[in-house]
């Protein structure tokens, strides 16, 4: 255990005014150089300006899709299982396409009660589950739309993820074409 | 195939016990069954796949390997198929490292060419092979990624899927319940076995040998039974799954109650699967004396109209008002209560009828045709509680009676009985009687034809117990699908009509044992899950 002992104060410090002076002239400063040298400030001014996100922030969750725009999440339900605040809610139904067993027919995320975790991308067997869209700021009027629905998951555009080669496979994206045919669709 | 195999023998209460030593310990286990139940008798639990405690031995899967001393020495014999004999040494993998490597070989051999498909299987969570990987298994992939997992079953339904691999048969139509995935199928012929068996109807076979081997039906054939879906539940891995419950819900996040089917006076023990208020599928309960481990699909299926059609909880005051203004006039008054009553609402019409007195008479009974036991798990008759009837003291079968006296009554009430629905014109001459209450949980044709009708909880919501028609005293426990709060059990509504309310089901069971000699004495912790057999009923 280390104990820190304080410094007994100098007399210059005792008097205070010259210390008071000397606080008073740091705050000038700054207020200087925010009005003539603002940039060189260390923070930002949010919301106007947006703090750099990386991509392996946990942000806001989104669904893959396959090449043909069908949620590649398969409804097994491991994201839900593993979700410590239960906040996933999943129903299944049976899949049109006969290569496909099971789809999903609802997918919601509280964001609300969402920990922001991680674990769900985590347990996703078939990488379906992704927190990589860099949104950090949730802002909504009602409750109800802080849950994301299916629809708000899969609507992302791969040309906000040009360096991830997995999101280029869903349509829109560059190697879409290629993808499409080794998952066995016509290409048109 | 015509191959012909035993029936295992399950060890009883009255089973000699016989020392065994297992891993040189010695131990005491029943005598007159085989290895396997004997070894779980004492609390050893062997892995198997194919075996079933109510199906013939097969011995196929290999997977519940024990060593046994012979006279050649120490060898690898299977659990399931070798009768308990007196002083025999068993060693298990606690002790014996050769056991625990040919499970594992077996254990891998299994896995081979099973896909794994896990997170869309409905069988997860409860699958026997994801159960014996973590006791026997856990072995570490040894799958060439370039190879992967093939098919080699049905030629007619492999197909070779984007990633070269040759696959096949996800959803073969069996029938019109069953569904058939024949790459999850590990070939155990548990549904063969059942159907030859059990069902008496041998509609699914094994085609093809080796690991060629697939189950299909004859050509031009389907799968269609009354037990159909008990090859689902006898499935241990997920090939075989229900069209109704598919997809509908991971199966860890039901939850289970245990209680007792009353669609049939046999009283199947059933588990109600339920979650968010709602029942999700019935399952069969294992009870060897009474429906084993099956259940007809009738029975397995009703729960499907138990949250419709529902009779709301109304008009309770005019009911208590007009039963005591008719009691006043002195007009007589019938009591009529339909099969599925619990002894809990006998013992509440009863007390309802003598705190009437000489001006009500009970009647009960059903207008349905009752049938013959099909020696399976239903006993043909429609009417569930008929021997709790018989032991409350109350009419099972006069409602003919009732239908031919209807003008001398003033006040009719029906508790559970579908009268209308069952044989409208029968039913018709209780038309001539004034007021027609009904207690019923549906909106059915009673309640259609009744002056007044109030909604009563069904019998998968009440605590309650039951006879059934082998004289067992089988326990109902309530499960938490009401879709109303306010909606009450027959017992309550019936006690408080009677001016003593019952307090809860255990009151009402107590209060049963004052009408019916043989459950004095009794109350619901001394019933077995697996019921308790009466020996004073008249039954």
């Amino acid at each position: 255990m280390r104990v820190i002992r304080q410094k007994p104060m100098t007399l210059g410090e005792r008097l205070y005014i010259f210390e008071a002076i000397r606080g008073l002239w740091t705050t000038l400063k700054h207020a200087a150089r925010g009005l003539f040298d603002y940039d060189s400030l260390p923070t930002i001014s949010y919301p106007e300006g947006q703090p750099e996100v990386r991509s392996t922030y946990r942000a806001k969750h989104r669904l893959m899709l396959r090449p043909d725009g069908t949620p590649r999440c398969v409804a097994c339900g491991m994201c839900a299982a593993a979700c410590p605040a239960h906040c996933i809610f999943i129903e299944a139904t049976q899949s049109d396409d006969p290569r496909i067993e099971k789809r999903v027919m609802r997918f919601d995320i509280d964001h609300l009660t969402c920990v922001f975790c991680g674990l769900c991308v985590e347990a996703c067997p078939v990488d379906a589950l992704r927190m990589d869209t860099k949104v950090i700021s949730f802002e909504h009027r009602t409750r109800d739309e802080f849950v994301s629905s299916l629809y708000d998951l899969t609507n992302w555009n791969p040309a906000d993820y040009p360096e991830d080669e997995q999101s280029q496979k869903a349509p829109g994206g560059t190697l879409n074409k290629q993808a499409l045919e080794t998952w066995g669709m016509e290409v048109k | 195939m015509s191959n012909y195999y035993n029936m295992p023998k399950l060890p009883t209460e009255n089973s000699p016990k016989v020392e065994i030593f297992v891993d040189d310990k010695p131990v005491m286990v029943p005598g007159d069954t085989n290895l396997l139940e004997a070894l779980k008798a004492v609390g050893i639990e062997t892995p198997h796949v194919c075996y079933h405690p109510f199906l013939p031995v097969s011995g196929n899967c290999r997977q519940c390997l024990v060593e046994q001393e012979g006279p050649r020495g120490r060898m690898l014999v299977i659990a399931c198929y070798t009768p308990v004999a007196p002083g025999m040494k068993i060693y298990t993998p606690a002790s014996s490292a050769r056991v625990k490597n040919a499970r594992r070989a077996t254990q891998e051999f299994m896995l081979v060419n099973h896909p794994l498909d896990c997170p869309i299987c409905d069988k997860a969570g409860e699958c026997t092979l994801q159960e014996n990987y973590m006791e026997a298994g856990q072995n570490e992939s040894r799958m060439r990624p370039e190879y992967g997992k093939n098919y080699h079953g049905n030629p007619a339904h492999q197909f070779i899927d984007a990633k070269g691999q040759l696959r096949g048969g996800k959803h073969v139509d069996l029938g019109p319940r069953v569904l058939l995935d024949e790459e999850r199928c590990v070939q155990c012929d548990r549904c063969v076995r059942f159907m030859r068996s059990i069902a008496g109807s041998e509609q699914l076979q094994l085609a093809g040998r080796a690991d060629h081997t697939y189950i299909t039906t004859f050509p031009g054939e389907k799968l269609d039974h009354e037990y159909d879906l008990c090859v689902t539940d006898v499935c241990p891995v997920g090939a075989m799954t229900a069209k109704y419950f598919r997809f509908q819900k991971r199966v860890w996040l039901l939850s289970h109650t245990p209680t007792v089917s009353m669609d049939d006076s046999l009283g199947a023990n059933i588990w109600l699967d339920h979650a968010d208020g709602r029942i999700y599928r019935v399952m069969p309960r294992c009870n060897p004396e009474v429906n084993r481990s099956w259940l007809s699909n009738t029975s397995r299926l009703a729960f499907q109209n138990f949250g419709k059609n529902r009779l709301p909880f109304m008009g309770f005051h005019v009911i208590q008002n007009l039963v005591s203004g008719v009691k006043a006039e002195g007009g007589k008054i019938a009591l009529a209560a339909g099969g599925t009553c619990t002894i809990e609402d006998l013992a509440a019409l009863r007390m309802l009828k003598d705190s009437l007195g000489d001006s009500a008479e009970l009647f009960g009974g059903t207008f349905k045709k009752v049938g013959s036991p099909d020696g399976i798990a239903m006993s043909g008759d429609p009417m569930a509680n008929r021997a709790g009837f018989k032991l409350m003291g109350v009419p099972e079968n006069n409602l003919a009676d009732l239908t031919k006296r209807a003008g001398e009554f003033k006040l009719l009430l029906t508790v559970n009985l579908d009268i209308f629905g069952e044989d409208a014109s029968q039913a018709s001459a209780l038309e001539k009687i004034q007021n027609r209450v009904v207690l019923s949980a549906f909106n059915d044709e009673t309640a259609a034809h009744g002056t007044l009708s109030c909604g009563v909880r069904h019998w998968s919501e009440v605590q309650g117990t039951m006879v059934n028609s082998l004289n067992i005293l089988q326990k109902l426990n309530a499960c938490p699908v009401c879709p109303d709060e306010k909606i009450r059990p027959a017992y309550e509504i019936l006690s408080e009509l009677a001016g003593c309310m019952f307090e809860s089901a255990a009151d009402a069971f107590k209060h049963a044992g004052k009408y019916a000699a043989a459950l004095s004495g009794l109350s619901y912790d001394t019933i077995k899950s697996t019921g308790k057999l009466l020996e004073g009923g008249e039954a």
